[in-house]
């Protein structure tokens, strides 16, 4: 009577395959994004729009100008406004999370939690919308825009995490040792729950990217003719018929970034799997 | 409660089940070696061992289950083919929260009756149901089965997952320390059921380290260690004449209660000739001085003050259920005191609100009137509003050192944290300090340079200890320190509690327990019942000749076991 189980060897080889392929998947938009503006070079004469050929790689655009070098140009903003972004949202959804779920003051949790709810309420491109009709936001307006409307559930996700770490024994104990509130907080409630918050990133950077190329296709916090992706992707619409790689190879680079995102957390969260022996135990019913 | 007599009156029949030869093997570390036993119906089969002796995976292994990755060779064979049920440790693990008890045992029965006419399956499935669950020793079936899991007790949650493995049709019954973490009248009781289980014709399988358990129900037990069986037999055989040295070693290292049938003892003579304390009786009268200090000195205690050094007064304290208003009390001590160099040990039944208590102590439960005293000086109710000496002063010990442990840091950073924080030691002083410490509570330091999750219960309990010790605290709060740990460890740990007490440095301890064999450590117990203190007095008193009715059944439960088979 022997129990066979994957050899870990097996379960490994897997892990590296997605691990590498979300890699590879987001090296390509984010290299684009990094290095595109140092290769871009000057910017040629004007040509004819929507043409394909005649010295340009991937032809011209709505205004004729090239392509290949709008779409070196335009990977920048979309990733530094959506990685802005994320990173402001968990900024101030950590420390408002934490302290909610940290407090036995019902009034303190009550006042960092409620008016986020509120928030929560609007949906998040109607804000964006009017917001941009009073104000005109800049690239900054827009990430700051943008992790607004994701402070709510992100602080709503820290705080149900953080809640259950905050129950245990051991946050107890750190106060018994008269640990500070910061140590606390983060070093050991936070880094219980970091693989929630790991989770939760990169689906949140999904919707972030999401969300900024959304309003950069409604020219919320862009020029009209700014080289940018989702820019792009909306002025050269027209062409579509004419000139296809203007509108399908920014757009094929936005699905790559996020897809690629999501991946590589995913790869990143199983490699991180504890392992639970004990998880087998206490079932009931069992056949002989 | 020996059911059997060693010479076997009955025939034994044909095993229900059987192991032989078992090995399991992880990773190359080899968990449980050469193991056979065999499952009589209408036997209590008893597999004995400290934690991680194997006996889990051996009890598992007649379930057919096995550790992820695990080689496994030897043969596990099951009458009949039918299941074999498992009563986990924790029972309600293992129940859906959501759904009520009828519907649990109900899921079960319908699969059952299936060929029978739709309008009979109904009927049909609920006589299977109540059948099983006299089976499983849970008679007021019918008003139990419209409550949800949390709505039990412990020990009845165990009862409907042993009902549930019943209605499977299960012979074998694999109990998996059932009565680790329960007071000594539920520990009866759950004897008291499994032997009824085991009287039905069930082969019981039964994995403890709980002797007193095992010497009330075993008719067979195999005594386990490091994944072999050292020794088995006879129950009687095992208990009067041990052949293995372990075995030895466990039986020896069973703390044994004040006997009341010796009066002979010489503590026991001095304590009945003195006349009896007005104020030991029941609750405290108001304004009377509960605590005299000859009580301390009479335990051959010099004492040099007469101040307590912790002290309640009329403390209540409520748990704050949904509702603004309505709190429950979960204690009220409207006296308590404990002196330097004293252990009090606060005796109750779980939820007696023992813990509840402490914690009001530690200003780790804030929602509570009256007056805790620390050096005649009132200790803020929260930790938050505590100075960082009051903090040092008063410690705690939690139950589950487990969960009370950051699993991503190194054990000894952990503990080494409590001088740099509440005395002021820089972090590598702090460090020496703590390794010492931690030497002397018997922790070498390459184990403590580990992560919690590679030492073992008893280990991390030790750390606890040396992580609270290191804020040289006047007053250590220990809740319940050594249960669900082994005999072999509680021994060293309680060891530990008293080589602490015989220190010079004036160290009070406050034992949380529900076990009287830990509470006999003490120099001093209260009883606690239903939030109420209804009896306190010197330890021997209160085990030898208590004077509440409470106080007696509760030594009442724990002494008989220790004498229906004891040795000598």
């Amino acid at each position: 009577m022997t129990t066979a189980s994957p050899t870990p060897r097996a379960t490994a080889g897997r892990r590296t395959g997605r691990f590498a392929l979300g890699v590879a998947i987001i090296a390509v938009p984010l290299l684009l994004a990094l290095l595109g503006p140092v290769f871009a070079g000057e910017p040629g004469p004007r040509a004819v729009s929507f043409t394909l050929g005649g010295g340009h790689w991937l032809g011209t655009d709505f205004v004729g100008r090239d392509v290949w070098r709008q779409v070196l140009h335009g990977g920048r903003p979309v990733v530094l406004t959506a990685l802005g972004a994320g990173v402001l949202a968990y900024l101030v959804a950590l420390p408002v999370g934490l302290a909610a779920a940290l407090t036995h003051r019902r009034w303190l949790e009550e006042l960092l939690m409620r008016p986020l709810d509120v928030l929560i309420a609007v949906p998040s491109l109607l804000l964006i919308l009017l917001v941009a009709s009073v104000f005109t936001p800049g690239a900054v307006g827009l990430a700051l825009l943008v992790a607004l409307v994701n402070v709510p559930d992100a602080a709503r996700l820290v705080r149900a995490a953080a809640t259950e770490a905050a129950a245990r024994p051991v946050v107890e104990a750190l106060r018994l040792q008269g640990e500070s509130w910061w140590r606390t907080a983060f070093g050991c409630v936070g880094r219980g729950i970091l693989r929630t918050l790991g989770a939760d990133a990169g689906t949140r950077l999904t919707g972030v990217l999401y969300l900024v190329a959304t309003a950069a296709f409604l020219g919320v916090g862009v020029e009209p003719d700014a080289a940018d992706w989702a820019v792009m992707v909306d002025r050269n619409r027209t062409g579509l018929f004419v000139q296809p790689w203007a509108v399908v190879v920014p757009a094929l680079l936005i699905v790559a970034l996020t897809t690629g995102t999501n991946l590589l957390f995913d790869a990143a969260l199983e490699r991180t799997a504890p392992r639970t022996p004990g998880a087998r135990r206490g079932r009931k019913e069992r056949r002989p | 409660m020996k059911r059997y007599d060693d010479e076997d009156g009955r025939s034994a029949g044909e095993p229900l089940a059987e192991i032989v030869d078992l090995r399991v093997e992880v990773g190359g570390r080899v968990i449980v070696d050469g193991v056979g036993l065999r499952a009589l119906p209408g036997r209590v089969t008893a597999l004995v061992g400290a934690s991680g002796s194997g006996k889990t995976t051996t009890g598992l292994a007649l379930l057919g289950e096995f550790p992820a990755g695990a080689r496994v060779t030897g043969r596990v064979r099951v009458a009949a083919g039918g299941p074999v049920g498992y009563v986990p440790q924790h029972p309600a693990a293992v129940l859906n929260p959501a759904r009520r008890v009828s519907a649990l045992l109900m899921d079960i029965a319908r699969a059952q009756v299936r060929d029978l006419p739709r309008p009979a399956r109904r009927a049909a499935a609920r006589e299977r149901v109540l059948r099983a669950l006299a089976d499983a020793q849970l008679p007021d079936g019918e008003t139990l089965l419209r409550r949800y899991p949390h709505q039990l007790s412990g020990g009845q949650q165990q009862r409907v997952v042993l009902a549930q493995a019943l209605l499977l049709g299960a012979r074998v019954v694999v109990a998996d320390e059932p009565t680790t973490g329960q007071d000594a009248l539920t520990k009866s009781r759950v004897v008291d059921q499994l032997a009824a289980v085991a009287a039905r014709g069930f082969a019981v399988v039964l994995l403890s380290h709980d002797l007193d358990v095992v010497r009330a129900l075993a008719d067979e037990i195999h005594v386990m260690r490091a994944g072999r069986i050292v020794e088995s037999g006879r129950a009687q055989r095992v208990w009067l004449a041990p052949r293995h040295e372990w075995t030895r070693e466990l039986l020896r290292s069973r703390p044994s209660l004040p006997d009341t049938t010796e009066p002979d003892r010489p503590e026991d003579a001095t304590e009945k000739g003195r006349p009896e304390d007005a104020e030991e009786q029941g609750r405290p009268k108001e304004g009377a001085e509960p605590d005299r200090p000859e009580d301390a000195t009479e335990q051959g205690r010099p004492k040099a003050a007469a101040v307590p050094v912790l002290r309640v007064r009329n403390l209540i304290a409520r748990h704050r259920d949904g509702s603004r208003r309505g709190a429950a009390v979960a204690v009220r001590a409207s006296e308590l005191a404990l002196y330097a160099g004293q252990c009090l040990a606060v005796v109750g039944r779980s939820g007696s609100g023992k813990t509840t208590l402490a914690r009001c102590l530690a200003g780790l439960h804030r929602d509570h009137d009256g007056e805790v005293l620390l050096d005649s000086a009132p200790l803020p109710r929260s930790l938050r509003d505590r100075r960082r000496d009051q903090l040092a002063a008063v410690q705690y010990v939690f139950q589950d050192a487990r969960a009370a442990f950051d699993e991503h840091r190194p054990v000894l950073s952990q503990v080494a944290r409590t001088a740099v924080r509440l005395r002021g030691a820089d972090p590598g002083a702090a460090e020496a300090e703590a390794l010492t410490t931690l030497a002397r509570l018997g922790l070498p330091a390459e184990l403590v340079r580990r992560r919690p999750a590679r030492l073992s219960g008893g280990e991390l309990q030790r750390a606890a200890l040396a992580r609270a010790l290191l804020a040289q605290p006047r007053v250590l709060l220990c809740d319940e320190i050594t249960s669900g740990l082994d005999t072999v460890t509680r021994r060293g740990i309680l060891d530990v509690l008293t080589a602490l007490l015989d220190g010079d440095d004036g160290l009070s301890l406050v034992l949380i327990t529900h076990d009287l064999d830990t509470a006999a450590v003490a120099h001093r117990v209260a009883v606690l019942d239903d939030g109420q203190i209804v009896e306190q007095g010197p330890t021997h008193r209160i085990l030898t000749a208590p004077r509440h009715p409470f106080t007696a059944s509760l030594t009442a439960a724990a002494a008989p076991r220790g004498r229906a088979t004891g040795p000598g």
